[in-house]
């Protein structure tokens, strides 16, 4: 432990040194007090300290590596969606840590690694790759069992549509709010699409924004769930989901994809993807297709999404007020789109007659956040009646939430571009 | 990065892309909703229709109606049942049960020879 605290300290003064005495100067300083015959060598030395990165420091750096730090143990402690935060915590703190401009390892720096990987985000090759991976995943039982909480799904994207008016009334330009108001998706891919096609400067701010929030649904959600849903709401008891046959299955990926992409061609890459995974998944011919999209291939987009997202929140580009607002604005959207989600459940029970009334906590999970907020209608169920599992009914409306803000995200592009 | 914006917003543009696209996502969820809450009801027309096939059947022959049904003699049904047997059966391996060492003959190389071992310097 002393060693460890020792090893900190030295590195806290290592970056302390810079900031107080203003970077390069620091460098230029020392050595010009040295006598000059020791020249060679200490010129030598000079300008590797120049290079290296506690010359090149500055206070937004240590922020954002604060940031990355702080991703990296809400991930490890809390367990906040572990995947996404430790590639993006880690992003962070590649892409903050300092150097001389033009040294051609910046993930903005044409030509180098991390520019080449961060391509797969600028033109929104990885968010279709990874929506291929979660149809492959997703078993849309649920949904076909009790269709009529797919309306969940689609109330939710008041959240979209909410941020986005937010966005213009904050000043945003139009494009700008478009790209921002997918953050109330609550679908991380989504938005980041979203944002290459309308915004492409924003994606950094943007993804980051829409990742975070995904990671703290279990902490913004109860408190909505808690003001909006009455103590005998939470202990209504859903009918269980009814068996689905395979061509059901078979023909909701076919019948899903014709029908949306014909709605919102411009969502094809994500819905396209998405029910194509699902074809794979639910033919039982390719299982070894389906295996290797939602195993090995989400995996190693998910890496070089998580980790290319993160590092392009360089302190430069990523510290200035807009970014500060389109937080503001995630956690307003994610607040809109979950008490929307929680509202129109309770209207629905309006209509529904005694025996087939739903639990309105499952409208929460209509915000898509696959699968957190359904984890977190089934926790928040389970505190008020230990006996009532919710979470295959709130599966439901989550992934119809992602259709619905995939089809969201379509239709602002088709409006916009 | 325009952080405020030079030009008046034009809210009646905004107020139309938000109801035409919200309405749209409902619709799209809607459309996809009404379809599969009646597809258990097409996929069942077949089925029903089966069903209905089989009680006109049992019915007929109640009513003692029935074409007579085909005769299978005890040998065809001996055969039929053999044939059956044999199929399964071959759908593993036959083992001989005979555990042996196999062994395995080598051909001659000087490669491996010993006597052309580097040990065997002639001193």
């Amino acid at each position: 432990m002393k060693k460890f605290l020792t090893v900190i300290s030295i590195l806290g003064v290592l970056y302390l040194i810079p900031l107080i005495f203003g970077g390069n100067l620091m460098a230029q300083t020392i050595m010009s007090e040295l006598p000059e015959e020791t020249g060679g060598l200490l010129e030598g030395l000079r300008h590797f300290w120049e290079y290296t990165g506690f010359s090149n420091v500055s206070f937004g750096n240590i922020i954002m590596i604060v940031v990355g730090l702080f991703f990296i143990f809400l991930a490890i402690r809390f367990h906040y969606e572990p995947l996404l935060l430790i590639p993006i915590g880690t992003g962070i703190l590649l892409g903050n840590i300092p150097f001389p401009a033009g040294a051609g390892v910046g993930i903005y720096e044409s030509g180098s690694v991390l520019n080449y990987l961060y391509f797969g985000v600028t033109q929104g090759i990885y968010p279709p790759l990874i929506f291929l991976g979660i149809g492959a995943m997703t078993d849309f039982s649920s949904l076909i069992s009790n269709p009529r909480l797919m309306l969940l799904g689609a109330a939710a994207q008041i959240g979209v549509f909410g941020t986005f008016i937010g966005a213009v009334a904050l000043g945003f330009e139009i494009h700008e709010a478009g790209a921002i108001s997918i953050i109330g998706g609550a679908d991380g891919p989504t938005a980041i699409f979203a944002s290459a096609k309308l915004a492409p400067h924003l994606i950094g701010s943007i993804a980051i924004a829409a990742y975070s929030y995904m990671a703290l649904v279990p902490v913004i959600q109860p408190p909505i769930m808690k003001l909006l849903i009455t103590k005998k709401e939470r202990l209504i008891r859903m009918k269980p989901p009814r068996a689905v046959s395979k061509t059901e299955k078979i023909l909701f990926p076919i019948i899903g994809l014709l029908l949306t992409t014909f709605i919102s061609p411009s969502a094809i890459p994500l819905l396209g993807m998405l029910f194509f995974g699902n074809i794979l998944k639910e033919s039982g011919v390719t299982d070894r297709l389906a295996d290797t999209a939602r195993t090995k291939m989400i995996d190693i987009v998910t890496i070089l999404l998580g980790v290319t997202v993160g590092a392009s929140t360089q302190a430069s580009v990523f510290l200035t007020g807009s970014s500060i607002k389109i937080f503001a604005l995630g956690a307003v959207s994610f607040i809109i789109a979950t008490a929307g989600g929680l509202l129109f459940a309770k209207v629905m029970n309006l209509f529904l007659s005694k025996g087939n009334k739903i639990n309105p906590l499952i409208g929460a999970a209509g915000v898509s956040a696959v699968p957190d907020s359904a984890r977190v209608v089934q926790q928040e169920g389970i505190k008020s009646d230990p006996s009532n599992h919710l979470l295959m009914h709130a599966m439901a409306p989550n992934v119809s939430g992602v259709i619905g803000s995939a089809v969201a995200a379509g239709i602002m592009i088709s409006f916009l571009m | 990065m325009e952080e405020t914006t030079t030009s008046v917003v034009d809210w009646s543009q905004i107020w139309i892309i938000t109801g035409v696209g919200y309405t749209v996502v409902f619709l799209a969820l809607l459309m996809l909703m009404l379809l599969f809450k009646s597809m258990p009801r097409v996929l069942n027309l077949g089925l029903s229709k089966k069903i209905r096939e089989v009680r006109e059947k049992a019915a007929a022959r109640r009513n003692g109606d029935t074409k007579q049904e085909k005769y299978i003699s005890g040998e065809v049904s001996a055969a039929i049942g053999l044939a059956l047997t044999l199929y399964f059966k071959e759908q593993h391996d036959e083992e001989s049960g005979i555990i042996t060492i196999k062994r395995v003959a080598r051909t001659y190389s000087p490669w491996s020879s010993k006597i052309y071992g580097v040990n065997n310097n002639p001193r």
